[in-house]
């Protein structure tokens, strides 16, 4: 038996007792809901109807919004900045999505393999949490340090340290690339605590007689992270993916805090973007519409995990 | 628990309703005596402003509350709040029953020209004209207060009453120009000197900053420097369309561009903030600072370690600045008799003593009671720009969010992205968009 089947056989989905389906008392599922449904109601459904109605009207926060068709969406498809800012966006992708999710898996395996049997008790629970604290740093906290950081001229801290090797003080945040470069080391370092945390929680899962079968098999340790560790913990590199693609998309506090979306606009992301429509520009109508384009592609993307997620375990539990 | 019979309860109603009826009279003949002058008794004034307590108007607006609570009896119930604050969030609640009964608020037409044009703050033209307000004020401070229909600075109707003034000029640090041998520029040729000999000496003579206010503010001076005040009322006042390829907004563009490639300005400007460049005049590292006289209280007390002064742009009749920010009174306001009586003592000699004292250039001071000689200096120069009538306003004020615009363009321009052509064609585009809706 391959490792991969042996890893696939220690879950157990098929075996997990069904709820019972009965004709009679379903009413009473409905009336359990309803909060639910209600809450969906008021603080989803409404105002996302409200959105896409302000994307037709033109708004300034006050009194009543004016119609005024499409207007709003036909400035959007002509609108340099909101395509910038959403090109951006997949820049956000790869520092908070792609590069988080696989140096995070490869650190949790390691945490597992490796410290997790050296470093035992409060050690190895200090490492693990090192990695977990940039996410409890406020944002704005982040972004006065990292300000420090890459300050102009010889007073901010890497500026000091490349002249200790004799490179000339460089704008890091007020010149391109290295603005969006700055941004997207921040995004990461914010970022791979979660999916380190939420591996090494999954990681439990992982029958260590696997790996000692594997071991006798004669696999090394990548073949082992390839074929058991991926493997098993699929399903919460999903939700990681997920989880953070959305934010991803959404991000708006590390641009608020560190570039404004500058210089001239090229670390631009649609949440700020949008923001400045909605709050310095007072033009509501055009702030909602970005809104509700990145609510869009969020609803798109995730559709796609989901389904693909569901038949990638219709398969496993198939045995294919 | 004593028990409370029938005759009991008749002898304190009894007691209550002539209590009542003393309180009641107690009023009425305190209000009487004083001749009306404690007539709030009872009400409540609720006042937002965002002044910092330590600041020139913080201290005036302090002592004024006290006066009030005195005068009329009334209790002030302040709410210090930020400027951001109000900036983004007054225009919701004003709208509603949580509305102050007067706030301070910033002037400008996509400020408080907006609120003015929603119908969010009250025309005051005649509290105005009951108190004199006009009278104090020069010509060119009531622009800022007074508004049209749609919202535009230089109506007819009042919507608000500014206390103070401001004005950009140029800080010298006469002790680094005694250094190099240098004088304080009179003219802008002196200037170009000036600078031209401090980067000969490897220092890079301005303070600036890319990534907020003041590199906008160096770019409007350069623009005002050509032009004339029918361009700023073009500009300002929606009077006429603006050429944005003209000679104006060219020379400004251009010039910056000079600024930073012949050393005038760091080439890392972009990124720097307002704070980064008033620091580094404060701790002398830049002998020249083009900003406002809202820094003056500041380097007054921090930059100690030298001599300083700050004049007029040189070579321009124009300068920015304006009134200061305007005390406004929102449409749902509960109080409005008593927010103009609060705005009337702000306005008096002794208040505006304070202000002026502490640093801030009053608008209807006896200068007699200025005592401060770095102040009196101060005020001066602004007496100066207002004697020729020289107040040009900010280059963000014509349309909302047009301050990100100037800030990304000028970013655009200082770090070689686009030249001096694309961005005032940018800030063309920008500006038409964002002014259409009030022309």
């Amino acid at each position: 038996m391959s490792l991969t089947a042996r890893a696939r056989r220690t879950r157990v989905i098929d075996d997990e007792p069904a709820i019972p389906q009965r004709g009679r008392g379903r009413g009473a599922y409905w009336l359990y809901l309803l909060p639910g449904f209600l809450l969906l109601l008021i603080i989803v459904i409404v105002p996302l109807v409200w959105n896409v109605y302000l994307t037709f009207t033109s708004w300034k926060g006050v009194r009543a919004p004016t119609f005024i068709g499409a207007a709003n969406w036909i400035k959007l498809v002509g609108d340099e900045a909101f395509w910038t800012s959403f090109l951006n966006s997949v820049w956000m992708v790869i520092a908070m999505v792609i590069v988080p999710t696989i140096v995070g898996l490869l650190i949790a395996a390691l945490l597992f393999d490796v410290v997790g049997r050296k470093f035992v008790g409060r050690v190895g629970s200090f490492l693990r949490a090192t990695y977990y604290l940039p996410q409890i740093l406020p944002v704005a906290v982040a972004g006065i340090v990292i300000g420090w950081i890459v300050r102009p001229g010889s007073d901010g801290a890497l500026n000091q340290l490349l002249g200790g090797i004799g490179i000339a003080p460089y704008d890091w945040l007020g010149q391109m690339p290295s603005a969006l470069l700055v941004l997207m080391v921040v995004l990461v370092w914010v970022q791979i605590g979660y999916p380190v945390v939420v591996f090494m929680a999954a990681l439990q899962r992982v029958d260590p007689e696997l790996y000692e079968a594997a071991e006798l098999d004669g696999a090394n340790w990548f073949q082992r992270f390839a074929s058991i560790t991926v493997s098993i913990i699929r399903p919460e590199i999903f939700v990681v993916t997920l989880t953070c693609t959305i934010a991803a998309l959404k991000v708006f506090g590390p641009v608020y805090v560190i570039t404004r979306g500058g210089p001239a606009g090229a670390t631009l992301v649609p949440s700020y973007y949008a923001y400045q429509e909605f709050f310095t520009k007072r033009d509501v109508g055009y702030g909602a519409t970005i809104a509700t384009v990145l609510t869009i592609l969020v609803v798109i993307v995730s559709i796609v995990f989901i389904r693909v997620q569901n038949s990638l375990e219709r398969k496993e539990r198939a045995g294919l | 628990m004593a028990r409370i019979t029938g005759r009991a309860r008749v002898l304190t109603a009894a007691a209550v309703l002539t209590a009542a009826a003393l309180g009641v009279s107690a009023c009425s003949s305190s209000g009487d005596t004083d001749g009306g002058s404690t007539d709030g008794a009872g009400q409540t004034l609720k006042l937002w402003h965002y002044e910092g307590a330590d600041s020139a108007m913080g201290k005036a607006w302090a002592e004024a509350i006290n006066v009030f609570e005195k005068e009329t009896g009334a209790k002030v119930e302040f709410e210090e709040k930020s400027f951001e604050q109000i900036q983004k969030t007054a225009s919701q609640v004003l709208d509603t029953d949580a509305a102050p009964d007067v706030m301070e608020f910033n002037k400008g037409n996509a400020t408080a020209g907006f609120l003015a044009s929603t119908g969010l703050i009250s025309d005051i033209s005649d509290a105005v004209a009951q108190y004199g307000w006009a009278d104090k004020l020069a010509p060119s401070l009531q622009t800022t207060a007074k508004y049209t229909d749609k919202g535009v600075m230089g109506g007819d109707t009042w919507y608000g009453v500014p206390n103070y003034g401001e004005f950009v000029g140029v800080y010298y640090n006469k002790d680094a120009f005694a250094a190099a041998g240098l004088q304080i520029p009179t003219t802008y040729d002196e200037f170009i000197k000036v600078l031209d000999a401090f980067v000969a000496k490897g220092i890079t003579p301005l303070a600036e900053a890319g990534a907020e206010y003041p590199l906008g503010q160096l770019w409007y001076q350069l623009a005002l420097a050509k032009g004339s005040r029918d361009w700023v009322n073009d500009y300002q006042l929606y009077k006429n369309p603006v050429d944005w390829q003209g000679a104006e907004t060219s020379y400004a563009s251009e010039t910056l561009k000079d600024y930073v490639a012949k050393g005038y300005i760091a080439k890392d400007v972009s990124s720097i903030k307002a704070e980064d460049a008033g620091v580094s005049f404060i701790n002398g590292t830049a002998p020249i600072f083009v900003s406002g006289s809202w820094w003056y209280g500041r380097f007054t007390e921090q930059a100690t370690g030298f001599d300083w002064t700050m004049q007029a742009f040189p070579g321009s009749t124009l300068s920015l600045g304006s009134s200061g920010n305007l005390w406004v009174v929102p449409q749902n306001a509960k109080n409005k008799d008593l927010a103009y009586k609060f705005i009337d003592i702000t306005m008096r000699p002794e208040i505006q003593a304070i202000i002026g004292n502490n640093g801030g250039l009053p608008v209807a001071a006896d200068p007699k009671d200025i005592t401060d000689a770095k102040s009196k200096d101060l005020i001066s120069t602004f007496n100066g720009i207002l004697g020729q009538d020289g107040l040009s306003f900010y280059p963000d004020w014509p349309a909302p969010g047009f301050y990100d615009v100037i800030v990304q363009q000028l970013q655009g321009l200082v770090t070689g992205t686009q030249d001096a052509a694309t961005t005032n064609a940018n800030l063309g585009t920008a500006y038409d968009e964002g002014t259409a809706d009030y022309r």
